[in-house]
């Protein structure tokens, strides 16, 4: 381990004698669950002891609450992307339902790929999930979001671009 | 040493912009028509280093995770709203099929000048072939053919079973027809994408590209019959049915799956026992039973226990050979 390393491992181990509990209660506050609060909290400081170089942070608690804010928007994402899961899965015909270890797996991609398209603009998006999930045709796909044909190879390079760029 | 680094070096980043030619290959191949041409380009590039060669393994991670999305169910988590289209899956898939040989488990043999080989699948097991012109045959369970290669023909023979054939443009000084025998008859490939199933003392033919001429074995001249993308029909040695629409159904085997649209059950055991060692039968009072729905054949257990989940019929296992549906 080199000394960069013992030095970051420190300043996290400040970071979270200092401020763990007002995390947790400023997540609180905020989530209204004290549970959720709780992970959100210890994922924080998860992703700052993997990714980050706590030894130059100056304002904790701001540092700590960008972090903290981009989790929730995340977990958030999360909860509806569970939720209309859940809602097209009472609406499915039953022969379309996933053997139960494969909600998971399923969520779990559905989630990754959600996060992937989240930077494209919607229509990028609604073209890429035409093509890829619908199984459509780029002509078939032009005449439904009323592009053209160009636009919408335009579309899918940007989001296969966008997909293996943050794979 | 810096564990930060060690960690860049395990994830070996590719160079964006080769990542970005990846990309618009994805999307090219994904077009409605593709060239042999642009596919032979698309080869190449793969092929220009190790790092051209991660970026597609990488293209193909991104497919098959796209590609094990069950359709209905991802839409409408995915646009927060309700979308249904059950046969999206398979359409993407054979769209894929045309256009990513190399996901294929393919091999190529001996010069295409003269080429003969046997190739043959088990019950339940599919296989996929490169033929050495650069057609692709793939071969449904159950199935032999003889391949039978030579400087005026390319002629493949179906004994039994069912094959999906991609022909390519022959690369011959003079252009060899591509021709399948079955039992029935011969059909001409006229630059295609079929299926040809050996049934009992009749042939089955599907076209989704291009055309296939039909010449059944003893009907005279005037019986031949040209068969356009989007059908389907039945012959035998004498006559040719009137042709109907083929869809989705007709070739979902070669994605692993049983598409039922208000299938007879009866049809449904016949259908499903071709994959399966051993006997499916239906308690006749059941026959008339409509069955719907996307079923895996490589794992007919599964597909049995949907049934019994979803219809009111119950799966007696006598033997693992011996299945029987009974009313519940």
């Amino acid at each position: 381990m080199s000394i960069d390393d013992s030095a970051h491992l420190n300043a996290v181990d400040t970071l979270y004698s200092d401020h763990h509990d007002w995390l947790v209660r400023w997540l609180r506050s905020r989530l209204g669950c004290a549970h959720n609060a709780a992970d959100l909290a210890q994922d924080t400081f998860t992703r700052i002891l993997a990714s980050r170089d706590a030894t130059t942070v100056c304002e904790p608690r701001a540092y700590l609450t960008t972090i903290a804010k981009s989790l929730m928007v995340n977990w958030y994402r999360r909860q509806a992307l569970e939720r209309a899961y859940l809602d097209a899965l009472a609406h499915i015909p039953e022969t379309e339902v996933p053997a139960p270890e494969q909600h998971l797996i399923i969520l779990e991609t559905l989630h990754e790929i959600d996060r992937m398209l989240d930077s494209l603009a919607p229509k990028v998006r609604q073209a890429f999930l035409l093509s890829q999930i619908e199984g459509l045709k780029y002509e078939v796909i032009a005449e439904q979001l009323g592009v053209s044909l160009g636009s919408v190879k335009r579309y899918m390079q940007q989001a296969f671009r966008q997909c293996l760029l943050l794979m | 040493m810096n564990t930060r680094l060690k960690d860049t070096s395990e994830h070996s980043p590719i160079d964006p912009r080769i990542l970005d030619e990846a990309a618009a290959w994805l999307m090219q191949l994904h077009a409605s028509t593709v060239t042999d041409t642009e596919r032979n380009a698309w080869e190449q590039w793969r092929l220009r280093s190790p790092q051209h060669r991660q970026a597609w393994e990488r293209a193909e991670q991104l497919m098959n995770k796209m590609g094990g999305l069950p359709p209905a169910l991802s839409m409408a988590a995915l646009t927060h709203s309700r979308g249904n289209n059950r046969r999206a899956a398979i359409k993407k898939l054979a769209l894929l099929m045309t256009a990513l040989p190399a996901s294929w488990a393919t091999w190529r043999v001996t010069p295409w000048e003269a080429w003969m080989a046997e190739y043959r699948t088990m019950v339940s097991e599919q296989r996929e072939i490169e033929l050495a012109d650069g057609s692709q045959v793939r071969l449904n369970t159950a199935t032999s053919i003889d391949v039978r290669f030579n400087a005026v023909q390319r002629l493949i023979v179906l004994h039994t079973g069912e094959i999906l054939i991609q022909t390519a443009a022959d690369n011959a000084v003079i252009p060899r027809p591509f021709q399948v025998l079955t039992a029935e008859g011969r059909l001409h490939a006229l630059g295609t994408r079929f299926t040809v199933r050996q049934g009992e003392e009749r042939s089955h033919v599907a076209v989704f590209d291009g055309a296939v001429a039909i010449h059944p074995k003893s009907g005279d001249s005037g019986v031949a019959q040209v068969l356009h993308a989007g059908n389907k029909t039945v012959f035998t040695a004498e006559a040719i049915e009137v042709s109907r629409p083929a869809d989705d159904t007709d070739i979902a085997w070669a994605q692993g799956m049983l598409l039922a649209d208000k299938m007879h059950l009866i049809d449904f055991t016949d259908e499903l026992s071709r994959y399966r060692q051993g006997i499916v039968r239906c308690d006749p009072v059941l026959a008339d039973l409509r069955i719907s729905g996307a079923f895996p054949i490589r794992d007919t257990d599964r597909t049995l226990a949907m049934l019994q989940s979803t219809y009111p019929v119950r799966v007696i296992y006598r033997t693992s050979y011996w299945v029987t549906l009974v009313p519940r």
